[in-house]
């Protein structure tokens, strides 16, 4: 498998607006990649589509080594990839912290099975390296949003996965906080050797973190790094 | 006659045992509406079940079956409908419930029959339960419960967020429409038994109550089913002593359980903003 992203000529539509026309990204094994761009730029698009939940009208996307266009169910690819969502809805019934991070074990458990002790340690683990460790008990709903920003980095880190897609991690967070994340992401994804592809339209702060990044303009994508 | 002598009345019999299954496997689809916000969908599957009744009643055939039969099909195809069609469950729904409403009442104009016999279909008596509505009750709530008991996890998952649970890899949309099937088959059957009016006395009442208290989903499925046992046997129980009618006396108790668990709900301020 190779550890990477590859987006060619790549168009996307949503009803009737073009978002992406023609966007050409990579991103090599172990690189961390940023796309900036003003709300609406389709940066959220961009990584749906990467993720196989929105599919292009024209143009060829690789993930890991695999052709997205020629597999009818990708959760064996969604299994290797770990997602920070920019907004959850996760405040409908109350669930508390580890089993929220735990969650991200459950696509590689299979289908009926429990979760077991080894599962439980790769969630405290990925708690620990974000630095939530010490509200493992509490409800999540019970958070601030940073620190439930926190908790979905977490999740994404314990399902062990081998791409990670972060989508404005830093939203909900002050100016200190927003390093400190950009320092436990970047610290994460050279530890596990991760590819990541983050998105922000906050380019000054993903600028010391990031191997590439692109500008996402009018439908096209800009390498300015 | 004593409360204990009634149970001598197979019909007694039978809707005790449709209390002791619907009571707590049907609350636990109630868990799944208010999470996945299916309310307006189960209000459509009500209208489209009176849509077939009322084809019943104009094909002179048994109004309750075609009402059944027409829930499970709707069941079956709103889920992949609304998603093909990028649309919401929830506008989908209220198209369906308009349109299906409208069709009924041409049918009952057109076939002269007198409206109220058709929204009897609506109202069901559990007191007039047949060997075979128990086995029917009996095996929907057998599938839920071991529905929820093998599936779990991609249940909370799904429940949690359904985003999520498709981004770590679990199959999403086979369980989305999983649920809104058995949502539909509850539905069906909780008519004959309680009628769709009084359907919420089972399904969301107990489960509303539930989340008020609980801290976790497994918690939240335990007490639903607690609380839609206790009020189904109370309101039973009740309604024989002070002789009014069981479905009223059951939502009776449920909206008092309600009412007790949200004075002792937890104090949660970001959680009371979603309510
Ligand atoms: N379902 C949809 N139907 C039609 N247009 C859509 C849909 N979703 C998004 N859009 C449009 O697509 C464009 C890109 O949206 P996207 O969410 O990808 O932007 P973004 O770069 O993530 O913005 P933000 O910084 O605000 O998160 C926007 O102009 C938006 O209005
Ligand atoms: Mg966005």
């Amino acid at each position: 498998m190779h550890h990477s992203i590859e987006l060619a000529e790549l168009y996307v539509r949503l009803g009737n607006v073009s978002v992406l026309q023609g966007v050409n990204i990579e991103a090599k094994p172990c690189e961390f990649i940023s796309v900036v761009g003003a709300n609406g730029a389709g940066k959220t698009t961009l990584l749906k589509v990467v993720n196989g939940i929105l599919k292009p009208s024209q143009g060829r996307i690789t993930v890991l080594g695999y052709n997205l266009s020629h597999y009818k169910n990708l959760n064996f690819l969604r299994k290797e990839i770990g997602v920070v969502p920019q907004k959850s809805n996760s405040n409908r019934f109350p669930i508390c912290v580890e089993e929220a991070v735990l969650m991200g074990r459950y696509g590689k458990i299979g289908l009926m099975r429990r979760p077991k002790e080894p599962d439980w340690d790769k969630a405290y683990e990925a708690m620990k390296a974000v630095g939530i460790s010490q509200f493992s008990k509490k409800l999540v709903p019970e958070l601030s949003g940073g620190e439930q920003q926190k908790v979905a980095l977490a999740r994404a880190i314990a399902q062990e996965p081998l791409i990670l897609l972060l989508d404005e991690p830093t939203t909900y967070l002050d100016q200190e906080s927003r390093s400190e994340i950009m320092e436990i992401i970047h610290t994460i994804h050279h530890q596990r050797e991760l590819t990541t592809l983050l998105v922000s339209h906050d380019d000054q702060l993903v600028e010391q973190y990031s191997d590439k990044i692109y500008l996402l303009k009018e439908g096209k994508g800009y390498l300015i790094k | 006659m004593s409360w204990i002598q009634t149970l001598n009345f197979p019909f007694m019999q039978h809707a005790l045992i449709a209390i002791l299954f619907a009571g707590i496997a049907f609350p636990m689809i109630g868990v799944f509406v208010l999470s996945l916000n299916l309310i307006p969908l189960r209000f459509a599957m009500m209208h489209v079940a009176l849509l077939g009744g009322a084809i019943g009643l104009f094909l002179k055939v048994d109004p309750l079956l075609l009402g059944l039969l027409f829930c499970i099909l709707s069941s079956m195809a709103l889920g992949p409908i609304s998603e093909k069609m990028k649309l919401g469950v929830g506008i989908l729904s209220g198209y369906f419930m308009t349109l299906t409403l409208a069709l009924a009442f041409i049918l009952i104009y057109k076939a002269d029959i007198h409206v109220l016999e058709a929204f009897n279909i609506l109202w069901g008596n559990i007191l007039s339960l047949t060997i075979l509505d128990l086995i029917i009750v009996g095996l929907i709530s057998l599938m839920i419960l071991i529905m929820v008991f093998l599936f779990f996890k991609e249940i909370q998952a799904i429940l949690y967020d359904r985003e999520i649970a498709l981004a770590v890899g679990l199959p999403e949309k086979l369980f989305y429409y999983l649920i809104i099937f058995m949502l539909g088959l509850t539905i069906a059957v909780s008519m004959r038994m309680i009628g769709a009016l009084l359907i919420d006395a089972f399904v969301l009442l107990p489960a509303m109550a539930a989340t008020l208290i609980s801290r976790s989903l497994k918690q939240t499925f335990f007490f639903s089913s607690l609380f839609g046992l206790l009020s189904g046997m109370a309101g039973l129980y009740l309604s024989f002593v002070f002789d009014i009618p069981t479905s009223s006396t059951i939502i009776l108790v449920a909206s008092l359980i309600i009412a007790g668990c949200f004075l002792f709900r937890r104090r949660l301020s970001g959680y009371e903003k979603v309510r």
